[in-house]
Order: C-alpha cells, then sequence, then structure tokens
C-alpha cells in the first residue's frame, strides 16, 4: 500500500471576471514549479513527477485543473456556451492562479497548448517567472486533420479525441502509462479538446513573428520536445528556437508529446538537469 | 517489370484480427468496407459487426467501399518496423507528412479510430508470434 504525498484542494477564485471552482494539486516544498497540462486533459499528467521523491525535495510541484477540465467545473450558464480558449484568456488564467496562490516567482512548465503559451508568457510576463520550460513547444501548427469529429453527436467526443492523439507517443513508452494518458482524454467534458485547439489553430494560433520579443536575460526558456511528436515536431520547436536569443533546446529521444505523462521516468532524466541549472541560477 | 509486392501482410489480416481483445472493446457494432492500397494493389478488407470477415486481393472492380487508406509501399514498409522511426509510427503520423491519403466516411473512421489504428497495428508484429 502506497498513499501518495499529492495534496487536492478546491480553490474558488474569480477569474477572466466569474466565479470558477478549479482543482489544484501538490507535492513537496521549495522552488514553485507551475505545470500545465495539455488540451482536453488534466493534471493527473504530472502524477509521476509529483510522486518523484528527489523532484519534490527542492520544488513544490503544483498543476491546476484547468475551467472545464478534470475536477474543475465549468462556470455557471456553460450550457448555452461553446467553450474557446483564448490566448489572452489563458494568459491571465496562469497569472491570477499564480496570484491566488501567491506563488512567488515560480518556475513554470507547460505542455503542448501549455507549451504554446510557455511562449507567450516568455514574451509578455518574464519577469514574473524563475524560468519558463516549454514541452512540446510550436509557435505555430501544421492542421492535418480535421476538428469536426471531435465533438459530433454521433461520434463518442472521448474516445475519438483519445484515439486522435493516441499516436503521439512514443512506442516504446510503456503501455500502462500510454493507456492511462488516454484514459484522462477518454474523460474529457464534450467539445473541450476541441475548444482547446481553438486557441491552438485558431486566429491566434501563429506566433511566429513575435517570439524574437521574448528576452531570455529576463527569464531563462528552455523548450524539450520529444522526437517521436508529430503535432508539435522536433523541426516544429527548432524553428520556434531558431527566433529566440539564448534559448536552449533540446530533443527528448524516445518520447512523444506528453513525455511528463507517457513515460515520466524516462523525461525525468531529462528534466532534472534543466531543473538543476534553475535551481543552481536563484 | 517485377510489380512490387505490398508490404503490409493483409493475407494474414484475418487471422491476426481474430480473437483480439483490443478489436472487440472498440469495433462495437463496426460495419466498413475498408480499401488498403499501395498504389499498385488495391485489397478491401470487409469488416462485419467488428470481426473481419473477408479480405480480398485486387484487382478490384468498382467496389462499394466505406473508407480508403492508401500509401506507397516504402511508408507503409517502416510503418511495419517493430520499432518505427517518428513520422512513421501511426496512421496519423504518416498523415501528418502527407504519406497517405485517407478518403471516405471520416465520421466512421474517427468513431472507430482505435479500432482502424490497432487493426494496422496488428500487422506490425511478427505472426509467428501471435
Amino acid at each position: 500500500m502506497i498513499l501518495e504525498p499529492v495534496i487536492g484542494r478546491y480553490l474558488r477564485l474569480e477569474l477572466l471576471g466569474r466565479a470558477h471552482r478549479l482543482y489544484v494539486e501538490e507535492a513537496g516544498q521549495g522552488i514553485p514549479l507551475l505545470c500545465l497540462h495539455t488540451a482536453g486533459s488534466d493534471t493527473r499528467q504530472y502524477r509521476g513527477l509529483m510522486n518523484d521523491a528527489q523532484l519534490t525535495r527542492d520544488f513544490r510541484v503544483i498543476a491546476f485543473d484547468m475551467p472545464w477540465h478534470g475536477k474543475s467545473s465549468p462556470p455557471a450558464g456553460w450550457q448555452s456556451e461553446t467553450y474557446r480558449l483564448t490566448s489572452a484568456d489563458y494568459t491571465r488564467m496562469v497569472l491570477e492562479v499564480c496570484d491566488a496562490l501567491a506563488l512567488e516567482r515560480p518556475v513554470v512548465m507547460g505542455c503542448s497548448i501549455g507549451g504554446r503559451i510557455a511562449l507567450v508568457l516568455a514574451m509578455e510576463h518574464a519577469r514574473r517567472f524563475r524560468a519558463i520550460i516549454g514541452l512540446q513547444s510550436g509557435a505555430t501548427i501544421d492542421p492535418y486533420y480535421e476538428l469536426t469529429w471531435l465533438h459530433h453527436p454521433q461520434v463518442h467526443g472521448g474516445e475519438a479525441s483519445a484515439a486522435y492523439v493516441s499516436g503521439l507517443m512514443a512506442p516504446a513508452s510503456p503501455e500502462a502509462e500510454r493507456w492511462e494518458t488516454l484514459w484522462h482524454y477518454m474523460q474529457g467534458g464534450p467539445g473541450i479538446f476541441k475548444g482547446d485547439l481553438h486557441f491552438y489553430r485558431g486566429a491566434d494560433g501563429d506566433i511566429r513573428e513575435r517570439l524574437g520579443a521574448i528576452d531570455t536575460r529576463a527569464c531563462p526558456l528552455y523548450l524539450l520536445t520529444g522526437e517521436y511528436d508529430y503535432s508539435v515536431s522536433p523541426e516544429d520547436t527548432r524553428a520556434a528556437a531558431e527566433r529566440i536569443a539564448g534559448v536552449k533546446f533540446s530533443v527528448m529521444p524516445r518520447l512523444g508529446h506528453f513525455p511528463m505523462s507517457e513515460n515520466p521516468a524516462l523525461f525525468l532524466t531529462y528534466l532534472e538537469p534543466v531543473l538543476a541549472e534553475i535551481k543552481t541560477r536563484g | 517489370m517485377v510489380r512490387a509486392t505490398m508490404a503490409l501482410p493483409l493475407e494474414t489480416l484475418k487471422d491476426r484480427a481474430a480473437g483480439d481483445a483490443l478489436l472487440a472493446r472498440f469495433g462495437l457494432d463496426l460495419d466498413c468496407a475498408l480499401l488498403v492500397g499501395d498504389g499498385e494493389t488495391d485489397w478491401l478488407v470487409e469488416i462485419g459487426r467488428g470481426e473481419v470477415v473477408r479480405v480480398t486481393k485486387g484487382p478490384l472492380i468498382m467496389p462499394k467501399t466505406d473508407l480508403r487508406l492508401r500509401a506507397a509501399s516504402e511508408a507503409w514498409a517502416r510503418f511495419l518496423q517493430p520499432v518505427p522511426p517518428p513520422g512513421y509510427h501511426d496512421l496519423f503520423a504518416l498523415r501528418r507528412y502527407r504519406r497517405i491519403q485517407i478518403e471516405g466516411d471520416i465520421r466512421l473512421m474517427s468513431a472507430y479510430l482505435f479500432y482502424f489504428k490497432r487493426l494496422f497495428a496488428l500487422l506490425r508484429a511478427p505472426s509467428a508470434s501471435r
């Protein structure tokens, strides 16, 4: 029997002008490390990190379910709305959660859409963070599939969303971790994965021309990308990194789009040197 | 001229699919006429109530199909490797890099995508090990 050191609580706050109830979990102590989950998923993606004794000795690992995701509720009135995430709302959400939890210059680490918003945070709010880590970060995305069927009465949205992302993981990632990752997608609320991708593929979905504004002297920026990801491929992250002076970019062999969830043990071997460097810099 | 052989061992598909737990889990009530091609030869895979009932090698004469997946032999060959290289390891990876043509009833494909991905992944394992 193992009782995990992960603690979950609910945070009630005014977010984007509306009352929200967000699920937040954390483990460890020390430098706050705020982790952002991928589109259509939730904080469980960071279960491996929160259970890593070495990591949580020096870092307070925190993650929240975005509104409409996981155990966070949608705002009252959701039944007559179509959920669509925007870059501005996502940015404000991260900053307001940092304020609500009184996190002082946390490290922020996001994956996929969280990796995209990491770039936006580096661009617009660098001084709020000790360091920024983007996993599977790209400045734009190749729309290689149709979104219609992710939310349609004739298709099970959870199974379809999970199946759409299933190939993004590395073939050698442990089967149990891969299917755990997919289960989170199967449990997503109707239309939520699609609504997240609005931010990713919609009107503000191409930030290539703005990347030059990132000042890595104000806040170090690390970009790590799994080699099997074809949604944000290593080439896609490299193209973004080439526009950012001082960024540290590396490819993670034998990982895919969900490094922290599909193979936490392997991902930690890539993350630990980055965190060690951040800790040393202070 | 020697014609290239279809890289996918489709003639073994019916045996490989029989009794597969994942196909049973994700293939509930699936009826589909699936065409699989490599640019040279087309094969027709007929699925009834989630089971592969017949696999027919072309040439096919005006087949009625629900879904058509065609990729070059070279792409299928890489897809079949035990640990395929990035970009060849999944039907959608092939799609991202425009190595596969996916046509037909995309609603049906989306509803049963786990089934179709599993069907093709079954072709990867050496048949002796199954």
